[in-house]
């Protein structure tokens, strides 16, 4: 019964299990469904496990019950993705109105709906990729839409990449929780980042030690003797090293601040430095970068089990990397190649990350970033990513 | 047993507001006797639903609150070596110190085990454990069993309990945890569903005040930039300080006015960002 319907849920891509089919099946039988709507709530209690694919659910289940045209599969991921792009644009009326080659005052006539229509009609005549020139959904480029941001006023589309259609990204982001468009709020990062410590004990003497009461116990023959041991508290030590500078970092300001604030919380032995693109002969202890020098190689002070987090889109010019006096900064010229200081710093903490909010598929077109996976493990800046940092940062060796 | 389910079935309690499909999912979990994961924004009433099964079937509640430092074991039973220490020393209790058993404390679950009639067991906020306590958790829940290896004894449940979980993470559980689970999404309550809740709580409140609260409230709730946005909680706590206010008046809501707005945002961030939103409601 209903295996029709199960599979177009399999198909349009809902993951539903044969087990969870079978309980179905089970309920069914035992006379629990007795109308239409006791099966819609009960089917999709059972089958479908996500809030994700309640929307997809509704309309599968329509088509099969109602006789409802059901749009091919893609075409309603597309819409929804579209809606989603919509919702972060609407934030930014002017960035929008830009996009759309319309006027701010006329955009703000347009409904919602009509604005989707739209969009998904600029989308239809799209029928190739497109790659650099001036049209308004590409990639690279000129155009004030696209991830790349060599448009200075450019914002960033989330998923729109540099070598796939838009529509065929629209289809990956189905996993959006995932991505950075999901939204990352600090307990997140905290659910996140929660292994990310370092058990020492710490404070007064106020837990008994059972294993050590019982030996000292048995040794005192008999006569209770309690031991103490103080509780153990997280004292790990982590240094967050945040590129603050130049307009390629400006669209994960807010991001990297969620991370930067969670850390400070959390983390009771954090130091904090700034860079600009790449580090050199210096860190800074003030985000403005200029009052307060931290020499590199003073690093070597400090504890070599701290953590080392750096965050960073490593995007830059390879001469900023590899040149001798590659620093953008004339005061720092010691005739050492960043590439060299990174180096020295992934030696001297062997407990290091970078950490990059740019999505790690767009990884293997910005050679700086090539060359700096090279020297650090490098993580995306978010929730999958930054548990596998805290993988890499937690191994023993 | 199952046929005293079929008869008695879940139709909400005196403070919980039911709406007809989520009660037609706690039926059908409950006769499929498979543990229901409720997910749903913060203050949407996940952890009250559990409550309300227990009131509305007269069963014993217990609760499990998940933190993130805990290990299966610990909601499962605890071996309490000191007191068998000191007894062994003094002896003035009656316990047997011979006898390992006496010893064992039950957790939450090993409670909803051993107990003599069915209960209901809530494990409330499952994500903030790791992915293996959720998976481990979930075989023992499976199978209804577990052992106690410092007396080699295993433990079945008396009676399935009723399981609610809760979660609030954005992120999905794992596949074989969900496999095991119903699964349901509580969705933010509507204006007309929420004037109703309201009024289970504060029975015979004014209808101008409830319309306005609630209008107020959703209005507050569209503010952009919120990090936290006010839910049911924050709602019905803020109706009671406003009715508490003895210098209120409901005509300073339908003027833009909203009182007490800490009691609705609790971040300072967001108390600044709806503060400002606020006085441009009055204009």
């Amino acid at each position: 019964m209903f295996v029709d319907f199960f599979y177009l849920l399999r198909k349009v891509g809902i993951p539903v299990s044969p087990t969870s089919f079978l309980r179905l099946q089970k309920a069914l039988s035992m006379g629990l469904i007795n109308s239409i709507d006791d099966f819609y709530t009960g089917a999709r209690a059972i089958l479908v496990k996500s809030e994700k694919y309640f929307d997809l659910y509704d309309q599968v289940f329509a088509h099969q019950f109602q006789g409802t045209e059901l749009k091919d599969p893609s075409e309603f991921e597309l819409s929804e993705v579209v809606r989603a792009l919509l919702d972060e644009w609407l934030k930014d009326p002017k960035v929008l109105s830009d996009a759309l080659g319309i006027d701010e005052k006329d955009l703000a006539k347009l409904s919602p709906e009509e604005l989707i229509q739209y969009f998904l009609d600029r989308l239809k005549e799209q029928t190739e990729a497109h790659h650099g020139g001036s049209k308004w959904i590409g990639t690279g480029g000129t155009s004030p839409v696209g991830h790349s941001g060599y448009h200075p006023g450019g914002m960033r589309v989330g998923g729109v990449s540099r070598n796939k259609s838009a529509v065929k990204v629209a289809l990956d982001r189905r996993y959006r929780d995932y991505s950075q468009e999901g939204p990352m709020t600090p307990s997140q990062i905290g659910e996140a980042l929660k292994r990310l410590r370092n058990m020492v004990p710490f404070g007064p003497k106020d837990r008994v030690n059972i294993d050590k009461t019982i030996y000292e116990t048995m040794r005192n023959a008999g006569e209770i003797e309690i031991v103490f041991d103080r509780s153990l508290k997280n004292r790990l030590k982590v240094i967050l090293a945040i590129d603050n500078g130049g307009w390629s970092m400006d669209p994960y300001v807010e991001l990297v601040q969620t991370l930067f604030n969670y850390a400070r919380a959390q983390f009771k032995d954090l130091k904090t430095f700034y860079f600009h693109n790449t580090i050199y002969d210096y860190l800074w202890e003030d985000p403005p970068r200029r009052s307060k020098p931290h020499a590199v190689n003073e690093l070597v002070r400090l504890d070599t089990e701290t953590r080392f987090i750096i965050v960073g889109d490593a995007s830059m010019a390879p001469y900023e990397l590899m040149a001798t006096d590659g620093s953008i900064h004339i005061e720092e010229r010691s005739g050492k190649p960043s590439y060299e200081r990174l180096k020295f710093i992934a030696k001297t903490f062997p407990h290091s990350v970078w950490i990059n909010p740019v999505l790690t598929h767009y990884w293997p077109y910005t050679p700086s970033i090539q060359h700096i996976r090279e020297i650090f493990p490098m993580f995306e800046l978010t929730l999958d990513g930054l548990e596998k940092a805290v993988t890499q940062m937690m191994r023993k060796n | 047993m199952r046929e005293e389910n079929q008869k008695k079935s879940f139709t909400g309690a005196s403070k919980y507001v039911l709406d007809d499909e989520l009660a037609s999912i706690v039926n059908i979990s409950m006769a499929l006797e498979m543990p229901l994961l409720l997910k749903g924004e913060p203050g949407t009433g996940k952890t009250m639903l559990a409550h309300a099964i227990a009131e509305a079937f007269g069963m014993r509640l217990i609760v499990l609150n998940v933190k993130s430092s805990m290990k299966l074991i610990d909601a499962l039973y605890q071996y309490d070596t000191l007191t068998r220490l000191n007894d062994s020393r003094f002896g003035d209790s009656r316990r047997d110190v011979s006898n390992i058993e006496e010893y064992i404390r039950m957790g939450k679950i090993g409670q909803s085990f051993v107990s003599e009639e069915r209960v209901v067991l809530l494990i409330d906020e499952i994500d903030k454990a790791d992915t293996d306590f959720q998976d481990d958790m979930l075989d023992v829940l499976d199978q209804m069993e577990f052992d106690i290896i410092e007396i080699d004894k295993t433990i079945r449940a008396n009676h399935r309990p009723v399981i609610v979980i809760t979660s609030n993470a954005k992120k999905d559980l794992s596949d074989p945890f969900l496999g095991r689970c119903n699964f349901h999404h509580i969705a933010f309550p509507e204006p007309d569903m929420m004037r109703q809740i309201v009024q289970v709580h504060f029975p015979g409140i004014e209808k101008e005040l409830l319309n306005s609260a609630v209008r107020t409230f959703y209005r507050l709730r569209e503010i952009k930039g919120i990090e936290k946005k006010p839910a049911t909680r924050e709602l019905i706590n803020w109706i009671r300080a406003l009715r508490a206010d003895p210098d209120f008046q409901v005509k300073a809501l339908v003027k833009g006015e909203v009182p007490y707005l800490g009691v609705l945002f609790k971040k300072s961030s967001d108390y600044i960002v709806a503060q400002n939103a606020v006085s441009r409601f009055r204009i």
